[in-house]
């Protein structure tokens, strides 16, 4: 059963379902965000269980709980775990206290004068992040203290507006990190494993990823391990369960845990590909009460995987989403390609959700093929209709920073002017 | 999988909107074992239709459409609205339930239903028609 709202009407997740349900308008506080609409649906249509996806309610601890109130089995963690950890600040507290290590922060702000005092306190730059936060929402860098209020104003409205909760903390920004995450499983028997890490340091400037891929390139091994245990300790700390991933901030050998999803993230496809295991299966088979069957002796990672994400958006007007028809669309396939989409030619892309609309990735024995077969595809992908990120996300590729597996999360936005306009020269 | 009364009235509506923009009488469709005519006449009394239906108001009155505004069951009011009747003003037609709460659905001011649309009992989602109703 799919839901849907009228701007979604003729998706292709619409399409494949076998019933589908429309539950609201386009605005996703009225249709994705109508907890209402989405209960009954999976009342009167008989359903057993719920799959947030990710974004939306997939973090929201009250449509967990709700989803149990209803005997729908809500397909995640514990309520009271996507409470604790999907809440930032108090996620950084739980962990702190487990013996792993937190980027200098506070802890939910009441006020912009609450704000003020942090501030000086971490002292600047630093990042003012959501609470309930994801995908880089609600999240503002601040050189200085002259530009706080602007941005505390921006980040608790781009909050409430995206996530229903407005609440921000601050977080003492740490120069030129990259961003590495470790997914984790975790059954109700108190199994825990990782499936190793992810570098989704490839950012816009906005914070929202744009490439990731594991392994992490050029991971000194006891970093990788460290992480790798720390995500394990922390998911065991507060018993955590089904599918999340901690992301920390690495600079050198020093590595600080920034915050966990508890859910299932969009770049998991890189992992699935190196584990050749199903995630959302994984998923699915945790909230029906199976244990996981394996521990992490039985996991091993092989080759390499890149993950691409084509955006409706014009990175040469600084991402403005690109709304409009699809007139034309061209997948690549081919060995070690797999493409994650909703589009189809014809299909329409409404305004008001998140722009990405597809997935490529990309999988190879060694990290030099899986970059080669990325670069092939996404040559031969075609979308007409509307702006894509696609001619950019080859220009990374072309970098030596990226070919070399050294860059951080400013290398983007340090690069962006350049490699928009070499693409647009190019192509 | 039998179709949706929903799916029947909007096709009524929309022949009925093409009916009331021509010159055409009358315009009949057959599709899959099933039938759709309606008509009317350039004067005097409306016709009902072979299916039932209330043709000639619904080609000279504006048609509007009550939507469900949630998800939930869809229950008829009492007494049950029927095809045909008239609504000196507004009334409440049934209601939608969901967790246990029910929401009435009003026929948003006076006319004739022209088609009921979804039937007692029936799961509906946001946004399905429940009653066409011309008004004038």
């Amino acid at each position: 059963m799919a839901i849907f709202s009228e701007a979604d009407r003729d998706s292709l997740h619409v399409r494949q379902a076998d019933e589908a349900f429309c539950v609201g308008p386009g605005p996703a506080a009225r249709s994705y965000l109508n907890i209402p609409n989405i209960i009954s649906t999976a009342l009167i249509t008989g359903c057993d269980a719920v799959h947030p996806g990710y974004g939306f309610l997939a973090e929201n601890a009250r449509f967990a709980e709700i989803c149990g109130d209803h005997a729908l089995t809500f397909i995640g963690p514990e309520p009271r775990v996507i409470a604790m950890m999907g809440d930032k600040a108090t996620a950084k507290r739980v962990v702190r206290e487990a013996g792993v290590a937190t980027t200098p922060g506070s802890d939910v702000l009441s006020s912009l004068e609450a704000a003020r005092q942090a501030a000086r306190s971490i002292g600047y730059p630093l990042l003012l992040k959501a609470t309930a936060g994801g995908g880089g929402k609600g999240m503002r860098a601040v050189a200085e203290e002259s530009e706080l209020e602007r941005a505390y104003a921006g980040a608790t409205a781009e909050a409430e507006a995206s996530f229903k909760d407005g609440r921000v903390y601050i977080e003492r920004l740490v120069r030129s990190p990259r961003h590495v995450e470790v997914q984790v499983l975790g059954d109700r028997f108190g199994n825990i494993v990782h499936l190793g890490e992810r570098d989704c340091s490839v950012q816009k400037p906005t914070h929202q990823k744009l490439i990731e891929e594991t392994p992490a390139p050029h991971l000194a091994a006891p970093v990788r391990e460290a992480l790798h245990e720390m995500a394990v300790r922390a998911c065991r700390a507060v018993g955590y369960t089904n599918a999340g991933t901690l992301e920390f901030l690495v600079a050198g050998d020093e590595v600080y845990f920034m915050e966990m999803n508890t859910r299932i993230q969009v770049e998991h496809p890189v992992t699935e590909m190196v584990y050749n295991i199903d995630l959302v299966k994984e998923q699915i088979r945790i909230a029906a009460g199976e244990p996981l069957g394996y521990e992490q002796k039985d996991l091993a990672a092989r080759g390499h995987a890149i993950e691409c994400r084509l955006n409706a958006e014009d990175p040469r007007a600084n991402f403005a989403p690109a709304a409009g028809t699809v007139s034309k669309i061209v997948f690549p396939g081919g060995p070690g390609i797999r493409v994650d989409t909703h589009l189809y030619a014809g299909a329409t892309i409404p305004p008001y959700y998140d722009s990405m609309i597809a997935k490529v990735v990309a999988f190879g024995g060694t990290r030099d093929v899986a970059i080669a077969r990325m670069e092939r595809a996404l040559r031969e992908t075609l979308v007409e209709g509307v702006s894509t990120t696609r001619d950019l996300c080859l220009e990374i590729l072309a970098t030596p920073e990226f070919r070399e597996g050294r860059y951080d999360i400013e290398f983007l936005p340090r690069r962006l002017n350049s490699l928009v306009q070499a693409g647009s020269a190019s192509r | 999988m039998s179709e949706r009364p929903s799916a029947i009235a909007a096709r009524v509506h929309a022949l009925a909107q093409f009916l009331s923009a021509g010159d055409a009488l009358r315009v009949r469709i057959e599709r899959r074992g099933e039938t759709i005519e309606l008509s009317r006449r350039p004067s005097g009394a409306p016709a009902r239709t072979s299916g039932g239906l209330a043709s000639g108001d619904a080609a000279s009155r504006r048609l509007d459409t009550i939507k469900s505004d949630l998800v939930g069951i869809f229950r008829f009011g009492r007494p049950a609205p029927l095809e045909g009747d008239a609504i000196e003003s507004d009334r409440e037609l049934g209601y939608v339930e969901a967790l246990g709460i029910r929401t009435p659905v009003h026929s948003m001011g006076g006319g004739r239903i022209v088609t009921v649309a979804a039937a007692d009992g029936e799961p509906v989602e946001y946004g399905q028609p429940l009653f066409v109703i011309a008004r004038g």
